[in-house]
């Protein structure tokens, strides 16, 4: 059994996807590669909830990096929410914090997204 | 130097052995002194008792004049010895007779120069034994046997007896003439030991000692161990020289079994806190016979016996296995459990014996009854011969020595390298946790950071061991836990930074590990050990709820 599982959905022009468990490089793949289908779709505003993620490694965070800079090629934005502090550290130390939006919750990534174009 | 360099009243718990001393040498008054050699073991005090000796004998009477030698492995040639044996009797002589210390303290004179002090003192008798000695210069064994005739031909003329008390004599065996040693030198000395106006208080090596003919027949006195109210009181009065406060652990005192020097090498340690408490006297005695200097002193025995590092390491197995073994073990039972010739196997083991690593008894040789030479022999042995690293020894002998905690408890896990195992890890350390009610926070930061110990062992090592080992040792007020794996060492020491593939290390995501941990764990050590790499992670929590006093986080 898997220690990692990823749920989607879209709202408008928002597409929210929601990690669980073990964040390791084949998750970390998994999440790029549901990231380049929205993106695909023309999605140019995604969130990532991090309510439900257990554990990031830094080999899962390195994919994350790869996440971002496409999202930054497709002039999207990338909002992460629901961070504990610790994952937050841990993408600060990564120096990746400062790439992307981070909100308490999906309210305040949606209010923050919904006045933008 | 003949006098104590102690400061009064740290002088403990060797009264009644200074009094009974001090009574037998003023014997010689009478023409009744014997001479006798100390005996006990290494640092049990014989030197320091014969400055006390000396300082009471200069200072405290004027019956018996004392002389006091330390013979020196490095002026063995006949011509030398006899030279500072002289002068040294000269000199301390005359600065009795006129209570002048700074005379004590004229070891380098030349000849000339002394010829002109016993002219100023007047002492005719001096004059005519230098002026004999002078006219002997051109053969060394006349010389040494005016030498050591000088305190009993001076008592002769003056009628004062005196104390001639010997330190390190063991080294007389070494005496030389043309570079040759000639252990029947030794022999000279029996005629001045007999007289007994002039008493020889000998001391040194006592298994050597034991061995040499010429003392062989002389009264032996035991120099024993300081009892527990000695030790103890010999232990406050250091922790005062040093201005500190505390007490030395009673189960401590009594492993150190009584030997000033340990005592004073453990609490010289311990003192380098003003207030040592019970963990910093265990963690003092660990230093001192980890890298300190108990066991520098037993290292500098041991290479003194065994210059050949290959036979020192074959000497120090046989001295563990010695040390481990309780029945005696035989010449044959070393040799073959060493795959040694009985010869070889014969020699080891006697001078392991003369060494005063081990005893030696009717053909067989069993351990010395010395709980803080046996852990020099375990720390030198487990680090020279086994390479554990200085952490494993650490624990090790906090683990043996150390009383435990009722708190502290250890788990063990050998994890298979398969994906994921890491996550083993991390989640034991969460049920450790819950068991204990520790802080979840503190659980969890140190989970990401033992994630991250265990990717980096399973990244390094893969190819050269089937499993990575984590240990978590749970204190009152720490968690330690510690990642080993087969691999080769990732990082720099100094800077702990990773080193091992310096292209793969500029890639994105190479070196967030370390950054990591020590971002989340308080601290982290990265050892070389048996068996490859280690990384020990701790992490504080409060005593008294288990709980972190504060979050990592918190400090950035």
């Amino acid at each position: 059994m898997s220690n990692f599982s990823l749920s989607s959905r879209s709202s408008g022009d928002i597409a929210v996807m929601m990690p669980k468990g073990y964040i390791n490089d084949i998750a970390a793949e998994c999440l790029e590669q549901e990231n380049e289908q929205f993106l695909g779709h023309g999605m140019k505003k995604l969130v990532v909830n991090f309510s439900d993620v257990k554990f990031i490694n830094t080999i899962g965070l390195s994919v994350f990096l790869g996440m971002m800079q496409k999202t930054l090629e497709n002039n999207s934005i990338l909002c992460f929410t629901n961070m504990k502090k610790d994952h937050q550290a841990i993408f600060e130390i990564a120096g990746l914090i400062k790439h992307v939006k981070v909100f308490k919750d999906e309210k305040d990534a949606f209010i923050y997204l919904d006045g933008r174009p | 130097m003949p006098f104590s360099s102690l400061k009064n009243g740290e002088f403990i718990g060797r009264q009644d052995e200074l009094s009974a001393l001090y009574k037998r040498v003023l014997m010689a008054e009478w023409g009744q002194a014997q001479s006798v050699v100390l005996f006990g073991h290494r640092g049990i005090g014989k030197s320091e008792l014969l400055k006390q000796l000396f300082g009471h004998l200069f200072w405290k009477q004027d019956r018996v004049a004392p002389f006091s030698y330390t013979v020196n492995p490095a002026l063995l040639s006949v011509a030398a010895f006899s030279k500072t044996y002289l002068i040294g009797f000269l000199c301390q002589r005359l600065a009795f007779l006129k209570k002048e210390q700074a005379l004590l303290y004229q070891d380098g004179i030349s000849i000339d120069g002394l010829s002109l002090l016993i002219e100023e003192s007047e002492a005719g008798w001096a004059k005519e034994i230098l002026d004999q000695y002078i006219q002997c210069a051109g053969d060394p064994l006349d010389s040494l046997r005016i030498a050591l005739a000088a305190p009993h031909r001076s008592s002769l003329s003056t009628g004062m007896p005196v104390a001639v008390l010997l330190d390190d004599f063991h080294w007389i065996k070494g005496l030389r003439i043309d570079g040759v040693p000639d252990a029947r030198l030794a022999s000279l000395f029996q005629e001045a030991i007999t007289h007994k106006k002039t008493p020889h208080i000998i001391s040194g090596n006592a298994p050597e000692l034991q061995e040499m003919p010429v003392v062989s027949g002389l009264e032996r006195i035991l120099v024993p161990p300081l009892g527990p109210e000695g030790a103890s009181a010999r232990a406050s009065a250091l922790l005062s020289a040093y201005e500190a406060t505390g007490t030395v652990p009673p189960l401590l005192l009594r492993h150190l079994g009584g030997n000033p020097f340990y005592l004073g090498c453990v609490v010289a340690k311990a003192c380098s806190k003003s207030n040592p408490d019970e963990k910093d006297f265990w963690n003092a005695y660990i230093q001192e016979i980890m890298e300190g200097q108990l066991v520098l002193s037993w290292s500098t025995v041991l290479k003194g016996f065994f210059p050949d590092l290959g036979m020192r390491r074959v000497a120090l197995a046989i001295a563990y296995k010695i040390h481990h073994t309780a029945e005696p073990l035989s010449c044959q039972r070393i040799a073959k459990s060493f795959a040694l010739t009985d010869d070889r196997a014969h020699d080891v083991a006697y001078n392991l014996y003369l060494a005063g690593i081990i005893r030696g008894e009717l053909g067989v040789f069993r351990a010395e009854e010395d709980r803080v030479l046996r852990d020099v022999i375990d720390c030198l042995y487990l680090r020279e011969v086994l390479t554990k690293s200085t952490h494993e020894l650490t624990e090790y002998f906090l683990a043996a020595l150390v009383p435990q905690k009722g708190h502290v408890a250890r788990y063990d896990m050998a994890l298979p390298m398969v994906k994921e195992a890491e996550l083993i890890a991390a989640q034991g350390l969460e049920q450790i946790g819950k068991n204990l009610n520790l802080n979840p926070e503190t659980i969890g930061q140190l989970q990401i950071a033992v994630i991250e110990a265990c990717i980096n062992a399973i990244e390094y090592s893969r190819g050269r061991g089937d499993n990575i080992y984590v240990s978590v040792i749970v204190d009152e007020d720490q968690l330690e836990v510690s990642v080993e794996s087969a691999g080769p060492e990732f990082i720099i020491r100094e800077t702990g930074e990773p080193f091992r593939d310096q292209e793969a290390a500029k890639g994105p995501g190479r070196g967030w590990g370390i950054k990591l941990m020590k971002r989340f764990v308080d601290e982290i050590e990265f050892e070389k050990t048996a068996l490859g790499t280690k990384i020990v992670l701790i992490k504080k929590i409060e005593k008294s709820t288990g709980r972190k006093k504060e979050s990592a986080i918190s400090h950035e």
